[in-house]
């Protein structure tokens, strides 16, 4: 029996991949780098920034709507991501800007003065002169794009054991999913861990080598580059969740038990999805902060990553496609309303200030969607295609 | 003198008489002396002057008068040869009490030494002064500081009246002891006699005592009191730390540093050139050593003491750590006397870490009870607990500002408090999390936007700004056992407020109808509800009873801490953490998880008190290592229930 192509068998990743192309393609067309200018520079990296959170959106997806593990740390792994090519990014920059002033000093420096002069410019505002071990590697592209995946990998990997084979679940494991983030981000918090204290990383917008590239160039190169991630991710995830593996680790979501008395290592399947969602979270997170310019531990607070969750649910967790909906749609508008542009709404009595009560809304709207849409915008679709969705 | 002046000598005269009203005292011993000794009053020494001082103070009132102008500086030797106190533009002769005018006295300057000698002299009067306050000031400033003579004096002064105060002297005699003492043996048994006092005093003794300095040499010294002897390159004394050492001894000569080096190159830079390597390839470190190396074969620079050569010095040389104190004896004695204050001082921070934990575990406790409760009946974690325990805070705020006694609005407050979060806990369960029964992450959601709602709502009602919530006066202070021990009032009364809390729990649960109910639907929610209990109404009730106990924590917490919008968010975590550690459906559990966690955070604390930031990482990573060992809690639930 010949199955059908896996394109033809999940026709919506089709559908995204052509969104996301002509997406793309033009904002391209209208960026100041290479078309008419329509959308400026700050929009584009906007736009780049969402296309990220969309894969980490994606990559939340995985966990909770197909394997059931409603992790409150995802943007732990985000985070890493980010300081993983932020420390490259903050090192190579500032070896370069010390190393052409040493160049005016009466003998040339050595390699280890210039890393001292290096290091002390990095971790002068914590008041220490040292490269800190953490940094060992900072000095290597190749390697600290290796890292970028391999240490949130391997956090999610030794968490995930830890939490799994004790077979902690439920809410339990939503709590310990978000004291991990929170016992990173206080740790990252000290001056002392080598990453800056709450100055965290910043000029991460510089990219080493490329001084002569305008923003807003760079800018576009990262919009394609998160969108490429995003689809790459998504077909990955799509492919994945859409053969036999997929149908066992929906089965381990609606019921864990059973699926463990048919004889399937459940904690292996939520190991690897736990560690693989982690990995593609800290590859949107390393193309994420390169665009914000700036990480810092705030990044990781645990409210960061419960709206993350929030924007899969309100998109319509258990398909992938509603999470990108969810991510993009809510970020936008967030950044819409708390950003001072959305006009004031005047009611009888009071000026309702966007920037106060935008909060409020998203909050009370939340609630709204779990208790009226469960399975958030992406369920409004079935209404037309009248489609039995098995997920949710 | 003008006719001014000498008209305001004249009152100041009147005056005198009219207040010395009777007829100045004198005293021919006094005067017998001073003409005897005017040589040495005039110009004393330290060494030769203490036996007319004790005359002088022996010869009553009028003597340690003189004395006290003397050290004071107010003494004054007058042309015609007579000694006078000199008060403001007023002059009295020191032996016979008559007031003189007109003189131009010569002020007498004792010398530091001099005036100790004279202190002791008064204070050992003041000590046997018939006056209780002026024995107190005396030991006061013995106490203050002591010296060699303070010893003799208080050796010799008679029993005091005061039981407090002998004790008081007796205390200061056995330090002064240990300090002044010329035979060891009476400093070692002083030493003995006060072995594991913790008191400040003591250890401020001690440390002068046992204080080393470190010396390097080729062969251990033979006549000095050796602590111990350091190895270099271990953790007392690294390799770099002893070369310091050395140099300062000037038994080696100073390294060449990479900067040092660096610094004569440039000052040598010839051509282009330095030691005939091109400047250019002085990059590389080993070509810089070429170069200085070059520069020391032409004689230009001083050579510096190699890598090498340093490490050899290091080597040749043996490091001692060598006590100020020449007697082994005595910094033996003070050693041991040492370590067992040190021991009970760490006995004594225990017991006071003790209390703190206790007090941070009631904290918890309330703030993690309401969360145990519902998570218990419904299976559901409020993340809006922490928003609960705000408005609470807020609560007791708005009381505050309504009532100005503190004390009353405090007694309003907490009903009211409990009311107001009672009601919203029904209204959530009502409006929320009944409809999303049997879905538990999705009320962790729903209520986190209930959670981001409120805190918004609080901040644009309320303002960013901290909100004072302010103890009654009774509440303030604390309650202090000795100098280590000591708890702030209201700790302890949350703690109480903890423990009634416990109590009236434990009664409801277990001696009411409503408690009865509620462990059925906790044990059972199928079963009690076709016993003919409305497990929905117990949903509400349990619900609206952890949320009120939330409102009560509020302003427990709000009474030390600044009541702001974010206030829930720094207690839900430890809550989470305390139900999460504690185990649900079983107070006890919650207790538990509280006691640990309190005492958890404040041991940590403890070990390294800068850092709370580390104390709470570590904190929150042994709780997700103990979950491996009780994936269910300390006191797990069990049953049915358990599986469900």
């Amino acid at each position: 029996m010949t199955r059908k192509p896996f394109i033809l068998r999940n026709p919506s990743v089709l559908l995204m991949l052509a969104v996301l192309a002509v997406f793309t393609a033009a904002v391209t067309l209208m960026s100041q780098a290479y078309g008419s200018g329509a959308v400026p520079t700050s929009m584009v990296k906007v736009l780049g920034k969402t296309l990220c959170l969309a894969l980490a959106a994606v990559a939340m997806d995985l966990v909770w709507g197909y394997i059931g593990i409603l992790s409150l740390g995802q943007m732990a792994f985000f985070a890493l991501g980010g300081y993983m090519i932020g420390q490259w990014l903050m090192y190579a920059r500032t070896e370069a800007i010390v190393a052409a002033s040493l160049a005016q000093a009466p003998i040339p420096p050595t390699p280890l003065e210039l890393q001292e002069a290096t290091a002390s410019q990095i971790f002068g505002v914590v008041g220490s002169s040292d490269l800190p071990m953490v940094w060992s590697f900072a000095h290597s592209l190749p390697l600290q794009l290796l890292l970028v995946v391999a240490v949130p990998g391997l956090l999610a990997l030794v968490f995930g054991w830890l939490a799994f084979r004790s077979r902690v679940n439920g809410v339990y494991l939503s709590i310990l999913t978000q004291a991990m983030t929170l016992a990173l981000a206080l740790w990252l918090f000290q001056n002392d861990s080598g990453f800056r204290g709450n100055n965290g990383l910043s000029g991460l917008q510089n990219i080493p080598g490329l001084d002569g590239v305008s923003q807003a160039r760079l800018s576009i190169w990262f919009l394609w580059a998160s969108a490429a991630a995003l689809g790459l991710g998504y077909v990955l995830i799509a492919w994945l969740v859409g053969g036999k593996f997929g149908s066992v680790i929906r089965a381990i979501r609606d019921d864990e038990t059973r699926v463990r008395f048919l004889g399937y290592p459940v904690e292996g399947f939520k190991l690897v999805v736990f560690t693989l969602a982690a990995m593609i979270t800290a590859v949107a997170g390393a193309l994420y902060y390169p665009q914000a310019g700036i990480i810092n531990p705030a990044e990781l607070a645990p409210i960061a990553s419960i709206y993350l969750a929030v924007w899969v649910a309100i998109g319509g967790r258990g398909r992938l496609y509603g999470a990108v909906i969810g991510a993009v749609f809510v970020s936008l508008l967030s950044s819409w309303f708390t950003g001072g542009r959305a006009p004031d709404l005047a009611l009888p009595g009071y000026v309702v200030k966007w920037v106060d009560w935008w909060q409020v809304a998203l909050g009370l709207s939340f609630v709204l969607v779990t208790l009226f849409a469960p399975r958030g915008i992406a369920g409004f679709f079935d209404l037309f295609t009248r489609r039995k969705e098995s997920g949710s | 003198m003008t006719s001014s002046l000498r008209a305001q000598s004249l009152i100041a005269l009147a005056l005198m008489l009219l207040v010395s009203a009777l007829p100045a005292q004198a005293n021919p011993e006094l005067e017998a002396l001073i003409a005897t000794n005017m040589d040495q009053i005039e110009r004393p020494s330290r060494r030769t002057v203490g036996p007319l001082i004790k005359q002088i103070a022996a010869t009553g009132p009028e003597g340690k008068a003189m004395l006290a102008a003397w050290t004071d500086r107010r003494l004054g030797l007058t042309d015609d040869g007579r000694v006078v106190i000199v008060a403001g533009d007023d002059m009295a002769d020191a032996a016979t009490g008559e007031a003189v005018a007109g003189a131009d006295p010569k002020m007498l300057r004792p010398n530091s030494g001099v005036r100790g000698l004279i202190d002791s002299a008064l204070v050992a009067g003041q000590i046997s002064d018939p006056d209780r306050k002026i024995r107190v000031q005396a030991l006061d400033s013995i106490a203050r500081s002591g010296s060699e003579e303070h010893l003799a004096a208080l050796r010799n002064a008679p029993p005091d009246p005061d039981p407090a105060l002998q004790a008081r002297k007796e205390r200061l005699e056995t330090l002064l002891t240990i300090q002044y003492d010329g035979d060891p043996q009476a400093r070692i048994a002083a030493l003995k006699e006060m072995s594991g006092d913790v008191g400040l005093d003591f250890r401020a003794v001690l440390n002068p005592l046992l204080a080393t300095r470190r010396v390097a040499a080729t062969e251990a010294p033979g006549d000095a009191n050796i602590a111990r002897e350091l190895k270099p390159g271990s953790d007392e004394l690294s390799r770099d730390a002893a070369y310091e050492l050395l140099k300062s001894q000037e038994l080696a000569q100073p390294r060449l540093t990479l900067a040092a080096q660096r610094d004569i190159l440039i000052a040598n830079i010839a051509d282009g050139r330095v030691g005939g390597i091109p400047v250019t390839d002085l990059g590389d470190p080993q070509a810089r050593d070429r170069a200085y190396e070059a520069l020391e074969a032409a004689g230009t620079v001083t050579p510096a003491a190699t890598e090498a050569e340093a490490q050899e010095a290091i080597d040749r040389h043996r490091y001692y750590e060598i006590y100020a104190e020449p007697n082994p004896d005595v910094t033996e004695a003070a050693k041991s006397a040492q370590t067992r204050a040190q021991v009970r001082l760490a006995a004594m921070k225990g017991i006071d870490l003790g209390l703190d934990a206790l007090s941070f575990a009631s904290i918890y406790f309330l703030a993690a009870i309401g969360l145990a409760v519902t998570f218990g009946v419904m299976r559901v974690i409020n993340m809006a607990h922490g928003e609960f325990i705000m408005m609470g805070a807020y609560t007791g705020y708005v009381v505050q500002t309504l009532i100005p006694d503190r004390t009353l609005s405090l007694i309003v407050a907490l009903p009211a408090a409990f009311a107001v979060t009672f009601a919203a806990g029904v209204a959530l369960e009502r409006l929320v999390i009944r409809h999303l029964a049997k879905r538990p992450l999705e009320t962790l959601l729903a209520t986190f936007g209930v959670s981001i709602a409120l805190q918004q709502i609080a901040k644009n009602v309320f303002g960013t700004q901290a909100r004072p919530l302010t103890a009654p006066e009774w509440l303030e202070g604390a309650i202090t056992f000795n100098d280590v021990i000591s708890i702030s009032t209201i700790r302890a009364a949350i703690f109480v407020l903890a423990l009634l809390f416990l109590g009236l729990f434990l009664f409801i649960m277990k001696r009411t109808r409503l408690g009865l109910e509620v462990r059925a639907v906790t044990q059972n929610p199928g079963m009690a509800a076709s016993m003919g209990i409305n497990p929905d109404r117990i949903a509400m009730l349990t619900f609206g009873l952890g949320s009120g106990i939330a409102g009560i924590a509020g302003v427990a917490i709000g009474l030390f801490a600044k009541v702001t919008s974010e206030l829930g968010q720094d207690y839900i975590v430890q809550s989470f953490m305390t139900v999460v550690v504690g185990g649900v459906g079983n107070i006890w559990g919650t207790l538990a998880g509280a006691g640990l966690i309190g005492a958890l955070s404040k041991i940590i604390e403890s070990l390294n008190p800068s850092n709370t930031l580390a104390a709470q990482t570590f904190m929150i990573l042994f709780i997700i290592i103990f979950i491996q060992f009780r994936p269910r809690g300390i006191i797990p639930q069990k049953g049915r229930a358990a599986e469900a």
